[in-house]
């Protein structure tokens, strides 16, 4: 269970998250949207531990993120994983290296053969086989962010988290990642959590979306009915980046044609 | 005010980097890999400014000594001066220029490309993994420098005395032997092992605090040089007080 | 065969650069401001760090010429060594580590924001534009901060010799003075100017080569330093040698 309550987060004088309280779906995919700066990656960090929030509780799988000692906040994080905005890999390491890393710390049981496996298991997962000697160095924008895809779950984590997955990306290179994640989703059951500005790719995958507009959640729900949600600023929003359709397709996900649109 | 609060965040980051590395708690073969790239990459810099440096006290110590014919002393200026002060604060200079801002520029790029807190999201202790390594080789690679800094001082003075100046080089060497003391040679690696932790702590409190994209890491660098040389130029002379305090 | 290319690019660097600054008066207001904010920046920390290596200065003397009975040759020393070669040094290494850095990092995020390229497309050559008021700035502004060094250095040198080492005041005084000439003190100054020269060219050349990324920046500054110090305590030889030798 992922629950923010009555989140506030301030930096001197400027409110980045006003009381905020959602609760993430366990074994679903929910995105938070919004334009930038209005502290997307801050809600992010609160959940991961990065940042500790002025007042409120952020119960991430048991424990509150928000007063929980280091030991408690490291036990908590070997059980998530996260794809930072540029993949966030070691230069000074191989991508197989990179890869191995969470495994290396946590995973003592495993030889190096296992590790090197489940190595190469991932990297087929994420679609790069045989990149493992591959210096991070050589790799294009969406390779990195595969790479680092491929790292956050390697330890098979219960939780799986996403801070801006097409920023940077063509269109293209954006939906592979896209299909990557909905095809993970079916496949291992993991909980994801999404930010991202991009609105087709969320809507895309995402089982709920939450709306965060100058600090504040002013829209939460499943994915449809937020398609259908009045709320005035939602809509120009939505309008803005994707020329939604007034009555939007049964089916959760947008209809194909929208996507070529973008 | 902010200054103050500075100095106190900084110590409070040394504390952290301390418990880390008496624990013992940090990669070793990082270290070492930290330790030999330092080595390598200051060893250039430390011996070409130096040697120079050891030439002009021979060049300067003599035109001093022959007002009073006394050009046969220059040995002991020259390896007083060298081994106690000129290496031990040259080799730093140059330590922290090159390995020192080298290591501000590396953390603050693993900050700002978010690597620091990747890390810390995977569960490992980013001061553990990535800082204690650091300062820890940053302390240990000073001495050694200095080491080879005094020995090219030494070396630049006797070759401008012999070679340029034709002055005898038994004499010098005599006179080498006779003023360089162990005493003095130790006082200088533990001179620069301070210099080194010095230097070491404050380029990964400056680089582990970088913000502000690329520009960021440039001030990380910049005041990484600035800083590390105030703070050992001001504790070299309470050291060198403390260390030949038989004066004053 | 990389060092050769990074030597004739330099070359070519500096030479674009004087042909430059021959073809269009140089931007007065600019220079002006760069040698007031070079100046502010690197001043205090230029005065403490004068002033701690002319106490050791005192110190080292001092346990140099005590064995020999030659106390009073510490004000000599002083004079000699701070003013000939330290000030000089001294003043040029904290531009260095402090302007020198800085101009090259500015350089670098210029070139990595693809600014230097924009001013090319407008038609300003950037080696004009970027090196010129740099160069007249820190010329302008090591003069002062090389006198300043001196008086820092040799002043603090006299209260530790008077109150920690109990040599005499006036006798130290007078030592220290027998060796303030102008003309040492003027070729101390000139010895400044060369190494401002060299720094703000390097500085420069290092942030205009600059590889992409935070990573570049940081590489960048830290070449320039390094370059500029070596090259400084180099051509300081030389000099020496051609003036003392």
């Amino acid at each position: 269970m992922i629950a923010l309550e009555h989140v506030s987060k301030s930096f001197g004088n400027q409110v980045v998250l006003d009381d905020v309280s959602l609760s993430f779906p366990m074994g679903q995919t929910t995105a938070i949207i919004g334009p930038s700066g209005t502290g997307k990656s801050v809600l992010l960090k609160h959940i991961v531990g990065l940042l500790r929030p002025d007042s409120g509780r952020v119960m991430v799988l048991g424990t509150d993120m928000a007063t929980a000692k280091e030991d408690a906040l490291f036990s908590v994080r070997r059980r998530l994983g996260m794809l930072f905005q540029d993949g966030a890999l070691f230069g000074s390491m191989s991508v197989g290296e990179n890869i191995a890393f969470p495994l290396e710390h946590h995973r003592g049981d495993l030889t190096a053969a296992e590790r090197a496996e489940r190595v190469d298991e991932v990297l087929e997962q994420v679609e790069l086989p045989g990149f493992a000697n591959r210096e991070v160095s050589e790799l294009s924008g969406g390779q990195r962010k595969r790479v680092g895809l491929a790292r956050a779950i390697v330890t098979r984590p219960e939780v799986v988290l996403f801070d801006e997955p097409n920023s940077g990306l063509d269109p293209l290179t954006s939906d592979s990642i896209d299909a990557l994640i909905g095809q993970m989703k079916e496949a291992l059951g993991i909980t994801f959590i999404v930010i991202s500005h991009d609105i087709v790719g969320t809507l895309n995958v995402a089982d709920c979306v939450g709306m965060l507009y100058g600090g504040k959640l002013i829209a939460y729900g499943p994915t449809q009915e937020i398609l259908k949600n009045p709320h005035p600023v939602l809509r120009r929003f939505l309008q803005r980046n994707v020329a939604l359709p007034d009555t939007p397709n049964s089916n959760p996900h947008l209809p194909q044609a929208l996507k070529e649109h973008s | 005010m902010e200054f103050l609060a500075q100095v106190g965040h900084y110590g409070l980051f040394t504390g952290r980097v301390a418990k880390r590395i008496v624990l013992g708690r940090f990669p070793f073969q990082a270290l070492l890999r930290h330790l030999y790239t330092l080595i390598v990459r200051c060893m250039l810099p430390v011996v070409a400014v130096v040697f120079p440096f050891g030439m002009v006290i021979a060049l300067q110590g003599l035109s001093i000594f022959s007002w009073f014919g006394a050009e046969r002393l220059l040995a002991s200026l020259a390896s007083v001066a060298i081994i106690r002060e000129l290496s031990p604060v040259l080799a730093s200079v140059l330590v922290a220029a090159q390995g020192g801002s080298a290591t501000a520029a590396e953390l603050g790029a693993m900050r700002i490309k978010e690597e620091l807190d990747a890390t810390e999201v995977m569960g490992v202790d980013s001061i553990s993994e990535h800082v204690a390594p650091r300062v820890l080789a940053m302390t240990l690679a000073c001495p050694v420098l200095n080491l080879f800094g005094t020995v090219s001082g030494i070396l630049g003075a006797f070759v401008t005395a012999v070679f340029i100046k034709d002055e005898n080089a038994g004499v010098f060497i005599a006179q080498l032997w006779a003023f360089t003391s162990t005493g003095d040679l130790l006082a200088s690696a533990v001179k620069t092992t301070v210099f080194g932790m010095i230097i070491g702590t404050t380029a990964a409190y400056l680089g582990f605090h970088a913000a502000g994209g690329a520009a960021g890491v440039g001030r990380a660098v910049n005041n990484t040089v600035v800083v590390s040389v105030l703070f050992f130029i001001t504790a070299n002379y309470f050291l060198t007080s403390a260390l030949f305090g038989h004066i004053g | 065969m990389n060092a050769l290319f990074t030597l004739g690019r330099f070359g070519w660097f500096c030479a674009d650069f004087l042909r430059a600054t021959t073809r269009r008066p140089p931007p007065i207001a600019r220079s002006i401001e760069e040698a007031w904010r070079i100046g502010v920046r690197s001043l205090p920390i230029l005065f403490i760090i004068a002033c701690f290596v002319g106490t050791n200065l005192a110190l080292q003397g001092y346990m140099a010429f005590e064995p020999l009975g030659g106390q009073h040759l510490v004000g000599m020393f002083v004079g000699l060594a701070g003013i000939r070669e330290l000030a000089p040094i001294i003043a040029a290494s904290m531009v260095a580590a402090k302007a020198g850095t800085e101009m090259a990092s500015q350089v670098a995020v210029m070139r990595i924001q693809e600014e230097v390229d924009a001013l090319e497309v407008m038609g300003v050559n950037p080696h004009w534009y970027l090196v010129t008021p740099r160069l007249l700035g820190i010329l302008l502004v090591l003069t002062a901060l090389t006198l300043i060094s001196m008086v820092a250095m040799v002043g603090s040198a006299a209260a530790v010799a008077v109150y920690q080492l109990g040599l005499n005041g006036q006798h130290f005084t007078e030592m220290v003075a027998s060796t303030m000439t102008m003309a040492e003190i003027g070729y101390g100054v000139l010895k400044s100017l060369l190494f401002g020269t060299i720094i703000c060219l390097v500085s420069c050349y290092c942030g205009y080569y600059s590889k992409p990324g935070p990573e570049g920046v940081g590489s960048a500054t830290n070449s320039a330093v390094v370059c500029a110090a070596v090259t400084c305590v180099m051509l300081n030889y030389l000099v020496s040698e051609m003036v003392y030798g």
